[in-house]
């Protein structure tokens, strides 16, 4: 394991910006997650890691209400975030969800334009007073995706013409241009060839001063490269939290090791 | 949605998770309203087809059940058999209007009988409570039964139309007393007679098995031929569109090449299927009878043209569920040494056959319904006698059950506007039945692969 | 020897053909199956195809033919008229043929009695089995003899020769049975030929179509010149010629219905096909989809007798008469209204597969950026399902072009050029049911301009039908 490369360690202000307890979840009558406690912390990238169906997507989901949207979904337990219980009847998971972002696994550019692509969110939640606002919006959520130079000729073309890399970018940018406070990102490179992620490792790497990011994915190599703090999953449980290095140089759980090392998962 | 004069539009507060801001709770309205769009639309939809369902309904149910008069009519030899010798032949001779007289004079009888006569009504329209369709019935029993001649039979026999449709609320005084057929003392008189209990309303079994009637005899007018009629035509469609789909759609599926000829015959089936019903009516009134001389009015013209509208939804069906079939089961029988053929024939069609049966039966309840092209190739003729047992009958004229509902609709008298709807009950039961029949199919075999 | 009892003994010939073959099959390999090249069966099956197919395909031939032979034949024999008189001519000949066959049967006439059957007193005889003739000279009375002695000999010589197919085809096939005969190749190559020539029937049909159209459609621009048909604004056909056959005012009346009908239809049919979709649960779409269906499988006539019924008086009633817009319950609006309520669960069912086969990735994509469930319907479902959309509107726009009975019910007769929606209007279906259902005589204008009219229509459904299946197929396999 010594050919992976380390993100910086600075977490700075380590003020927790949400906290899960006890969440459990469950589709129909299966038990899909068990128990889970972990607490994430602002400006920092979080990885979730752990082998395929252990429960990562789903909490991840969880943390922006996404499951309310799949029928015959339970969720037990409290997350809060900024201490405001997130699944508190009074909640509008629309207004969570422009706080909370996501970028999902496949690409998913909606059939329109680049630039409206990225001017939806703002749009739909009335953060423009005029179309010069928005434009403004839009130029910085592209910049920051590093997309800016590569699409600003053709802004009107179609989000669906451009290529994997470029469309994954959009959608960041689309999910940084209604400025929200974390930003969920579920397996984003495993549809991208390497160098289209090394472009977004890059990119998640200057979103952390911004945003708190958390990201779900399959390989440990990244999630040693992008994070600060690993979670790893296993069969629906969180078995260890902690600081990246930590987690890969010294886990304290024996599953943590065997899945490291490559003899679970 | 976008709202750039917004003054709360800048981004939340912290904090504001538990208070939605005023944009929030206006997009959240927006949300309700076109949710309860939606659902509008649903209600709508669903109270149209209510509406038009009793509508049919309300009308058609009285179409079951008809006003019967019965009497006892004694046969006066005299008239149904003048040489006395019961001759069938010699018998035959005597038209319906001799049975007219006999069902006359007993009619006024049982009326006397009942103490019912009243002044101001003649014996001629004392018999107009009865249909005239009577007499033919009565003729048509003793010719089957000579021995009847002389003897008082009990003879129950359908209402007049105008004498139903008073006890059915269609016919009120006001409009008899302009009606030429029908006068409000004869209505007073056929209320006394239902009171004695001359007079009942009882299920018409006439009006599913027996023939039409012409335009003045409303009450007698059955379905029996068009339901015929319009079995014999289902018949021909299964027994030509079921194979040949199901080879069309084999070779399409299985076999083609995928190439610009295929893609053609592709669109064309499509196509097919969205051509107007009433073109395929042109087509099998130029080709079948004009080209081939097929004649008019007869099923396996109706029959053929039907198969023609229908081959292109069975073939959209079978093609649907043969593609369904994973690709691994064809794999397995050609791994084991089987021909593409066997392997079609043996694993792949018995799988797709449940998708096969519930397009078929579909096609052919589309066929069931279908009215325009038959009106096209003759069969609106009015046809009272039951074609012959197949195959001859096949060339027989017949009518079928749509096509019946449209002659009733284009007859004055407004009883058949009742038969009419009675009609499409029927046709709407087969319907029915038939899908019902498709979808537990599907229900039943349906599989996940 | 009747048809049903021809098309059985061929059945059981080849029936018979499939024991004698697969016994033969393994009588020629000694006993021993395993010599054969391919299972005994496939002998058997190759027995039974060659004695079975060639001799049915005769037969149909042969059934097809016959009438056109008989025709022509007898034809000859009439005294030459024009095409309209000698064709109600010869539908005289063919009852007084059904006639004098009939006749042979109930009073048991022997042939020579029939040839000496004189014109006089015939009719009354003919009527009294059923057969009603309007005239008879000697000639017709000669031409139904030689109809009917035709039709008899032919039909003798189409037992005997489809008999003798057979036969010869069970020969042929017992005759090339042996041991390594590859039975199995062969007769799946025969399959094969039948396969294809099933799928060709829908290709024979839409030439069958167009030819029917066209030919006849010439016959009619022949009698009247095409510029009237398609430039001239008004229609009114007279019974004795004379008549003016402009195709506007029907296109009109068609356009004008089916305008009103999609008005109706389309924004119910979609809303109702997004709620179920969208917001519906899965119980509630487990019942709605199938009960759509049957909806859908509602006969049109039914929708008719609807409209002459309720919907039409309760227009006029409520609409017409007190806004003093027409006294008629056959209106526009009637037939657009009723032909709207038709496509609904057309529109609803054929929306509601598009929008489900639009990804659940956008959907997420949507939520995931805080937008309610309706900004993703309206700003990212519909957009993206916009052409399947189009396409199912295209496709009803086509049906209710090509609707016939819902308009011949519910929309009047009287061919008109007018904007209001409650007068009585009529289009192009009407008129080729009443120019084809009416009296007049087939050869002309007035009945020939049906089909005139008729490829019209085709013409027009089919290039919607093209567009939107194009359209359809395309956005298919954008998401597939």
């Amino acid at each position: 394991m010594d050919d992976i490369r380390y993100a910086e360690r600075v977490v700075s202000a380590a003020e927790v910006k949400i906290a899960a307890s006890r969440v459990q979840v469950f589709y129909g009558l299966n038990h899909a997650l068990k128990d889970v406690d972990v607490e994430i912390l602002g400006k920092t990238v979080t990885a979730f890691i752990g082998p395929s169906g252990c429960g990562k997507s789903t909490f991840l989901r969880c943390l922006n209400r996404m499951n309310d949207t799949i029928p015959g979904c339970r969720i037990e337990g409290r997350i809060t975030l900024d201490g405001h219980d997130i699944y508190d009847p009074r909640v509008d998971p629309v207004q969570l969800r422009a706080k909370v972002g996501m970028v999902f696994q496949k690409p998913n550019p909606f059939p329109k334009s680049i630039y409206d692509n990225v001017a939806y969110g703002p749009r739909i939640h009335g953060l423009a007073r005029s179309k010069a606002e928005i434009d403004e919006i839009v130029e910085t959520a592209l910049r920051r995706a590093a997309l800016w130079e590569e699409v600003k000729d053709r802004l009107a073309a179609p989000g669906t013409g451009l290529s994997g890399g470029q469309q994954q970018r959009l959608c960041i940018a689309r999910a940084i241009a209604t400025s929200p406070e974390v930003l969920l990102m579920d397996e984003p490179c495993s549809a991208l060839d390497p160098i289209a992620t090394a472009q977004i490792e890059e990119l998640i790497d200057e979103l952390r001063t911004q945003f708190s990011v958390v990201i779900v994915t399959h390989s440990m190599q990244q999630a040693a490269r992008v994070s600060q703090r690993t979670a790893f999953f296993h069969l629906g449980r969180l078995v260890e939290y902690g600081e990246t290095g930590q987690i890969f140089t010294n886990p304290h759980d024996p599953r943590t090791e065997s899945y490291i090392s490559g003899r679970i998962g | 949605m976008t709202d750039a004069t917004a003054p709360e539009a800048a981004p939340p507060e912290p904090g504001s998770l538990f208070a939605p801001d005023a944009r929030t709770r206006r997009r959240n309205a927006a949300e309700r309203r076109f949710r309860a769009y939606g659902l509008g639309a649903v209600i709508l939809s669903i109270l149209a087809l209510v509406l038009l369902l009793t509508s049919v309904i309300g009308n058609g149910a009285g179409a079951f059940r008809q006003t019967f008069i019965a009497i006892p009519v004694t046969l006066d030899a005299a008239i149904v058999d003048p040489r006395g010798n019961r001759d069938i032949e010699e018998m035959k001779k005597v038209t319906t209007i001799g049975y007219g007289r006999q069902l006359e004079a007993s009619m006024v009888a049982a009326v006397a009988a009942a103490g019912l006569q009243s002044e101001g009504i003649s014996d001629k329209d004392i018999a107009g409570l009865l249909s005239k369709e009577a007499a033919a019935g009565l003729r048509n029993r003793v010719l089957a039964d000579p021995e009847l001649v002389g003897q008082t039979v009990e003879v129950r026999a359908l209402a007049n139309g105008r004498v139903d449709g008073f006890f059915k609320g269609r016919v009120t005084m006001e409009s008899a007393a302009l009606d030429s057929n029908i006068t409000p003392e004869q209505l007073v008189l056929a209320q006394r007679l239902r009171e004695a209990g001359l007079i009942t309303i009882a299920f018409n079994p006439q009006f599913l098995f027996g023939p039409d009637a012409s335009e003045l005899r409303p009450e007698a007018a059955g379905l029996g031929v068009a339901i015929l009629g319009s079995a014999y035509m289902m018949f021909i469609v299964l027994v030509l569109a079921l194979p040949i789909g199901v080879a069309a759609s084999i070779y399409l599926e299985e076999f083609a090449p995928k190439n610009r000829w295929t893609d053609l015959i592709e669109v064309n089936i499509s196509n097919l299927a969205a051509v107007p019903s009433i073109v395929f009516g042109i087509l099998g009134l130029a080709i079948f009878i004009n080209f081939m001389g097929l004649p008019q009015s007869a099923p396996i013209v109706g029959g053929l043209v039907l198969t023609l509208m229908t081959l292109p939804t069975i073939i959209i069906a079978t093609r649907a569920s043969l593609k369904a079939v994973p690709p691994s089961i064809r794999d397995a029988a050609l791994g084991v040494g089987a021909s593409k053929m066997q392997a079609i024939f043996h694993h792949v069609l018995p799988l797709a056959m449940p998708g096969i049966l519930t397009g078929t039966i579909i096609g052919l309840a589309q066929a069931l319904g279908e009215t325009a092209p038959l009106l096209l190739i003759g069969m609106v003729a009015f046809v009272r006698e039951f074609p012959a047992a197949p195959p001859e009958g096949f060339f027989d004229p017949a009518s079928a059950l749509p096509v019946q509902v449209f002659n009733f609709t284009q007859r004055a008298d407004p009883a058949f506007v009742e038969r009419a709807s009675g009609a499409i009950i029927v046709l709407l039961v087969f319907l029915v039945a038939m899908n019902t029949v498709a979808i537990i199919l599907r229900r039943r075999f349906e599989r996940r692969w | 020897m009747s048809l049903g009892i021809l098309v059985l003994a061929v059945l059981i010939l080849a029936a018979a053909g499939f024991l004698a073959g697969r016994r033969r099959a393994i009588s020629s390999a000694g006993g021993d199956p395993r010599r054969l090249h391919s299972l005994p069966g496939h002998y058997g099956q190759f027995a039974a195809l060659l004695t079975a197919v060639p001799a049915l395909a005769l037969l149909a031939v042969w059934l097809m033919a016959q009438p056109m032979v008989i025709e022509q034949r007898v034809a000859s024999l009439l005294p030459a008229g024009d095409a309209s008189t000698s064709s109600l001519v010869m539908a005289d000949v063919r009852r007084i043929s059904t006639g004098l066959q009939r006749l042979a049967v109930t009073d048991g006439l022997s042939p020579r009695d029939v040839a000496g059957l004189s014109p006089e007193g015939l009719a009354p005889r003919l009527r009294a089995v059923g057969v009603a003739v309007t005239s008879m000279g000697p000639e017709t009375l000669a031409a139904a003899r030689a109809h009917r002695d035709l039709q008899d000999r032919l039909g003798f010589w189409m037992v005997v020769s489809v008999l003798a197919t057979s036969a010869a085809g069970l020969g042929l096939a017992l005759a090339r049975i042996r041991p390594d005969f590859r039975a199995r190749n062969t007769t799946e190559r025969f399959v094969m030929v039948i396969l294809i020539a099933a799928s060709l029937v829908a290709v024979a049909t839409t030439v069958g179509i167009v030819m029917s159209l066209l030919f006849e459609t010439m016959n009619f621009f022949r009698l009247y010149p095409a510029q009237d048909f398609f430039l001239s604004l008004t229609w009114n056909p007279q019974f004795r010629g004379g008549s003016d056959l402009g195709i506007w005012p029907l296109l009109w009346g068609t356009m004008y219905i089916s305008f009103i009908a999609l008005l109706v239809a389309v924004p119910i049919g979609l809303l109702t096909a997004i709620y179920l979709a969208e917001y519906a649960g899965a119980r509630a779409r487990s019942w709605a989809k199938p009960a759509i269906e049957i909806l859908a499988g509602i006969p049109t006539i039914v929708y008719g007798l609807f409209a002459l019924v309720t919907v039409g008086p309760a227009l006029r009633d409520w609409f017409a008469q007190p806004l003093g817009l027409g006294a008629s319950s056959s209106s526009v609006m009637t037939a657009g209204l009723v032909m709207g309520i038709m496509l609904i669960p057309f529109i609803s069912s054929l929306s509601d597969d598009i929008i489900n086969a639009v990804p659940q990735s956008l959907r997420d994509g949507s939520y995931g950026l805080g937008a309610t469930h309706s900004e993703t319907v309206k700003q990212v479902i519909l957009p993206a399902a916009l052409p399947g959309i189009v396409g199912a509107i295209l496709l009803g726009a086509s049906r209710a072009i090509g609707e016939t009975m819902i308009v011949v019910l519910g929309a009047g007769a009287a061919a008109k050029l007018s904007l209001n929606p409650f007068e009585a209007m009529t289009t192009v279906t009407v008129k080729i049911v009443s120019q084809l259902t009416g009296d007049t005589e087939f050869a002309s204008p007035e009945t020939l301009v049906a089909f005139a009219l008729g490829l019209t229509l085709f013409a027009i459904t089919l290039v919607l039908n093209v567009i939107a299946l194009f359209i359809v197929r395309k956005y298919r396999e954008q998401y597939e």
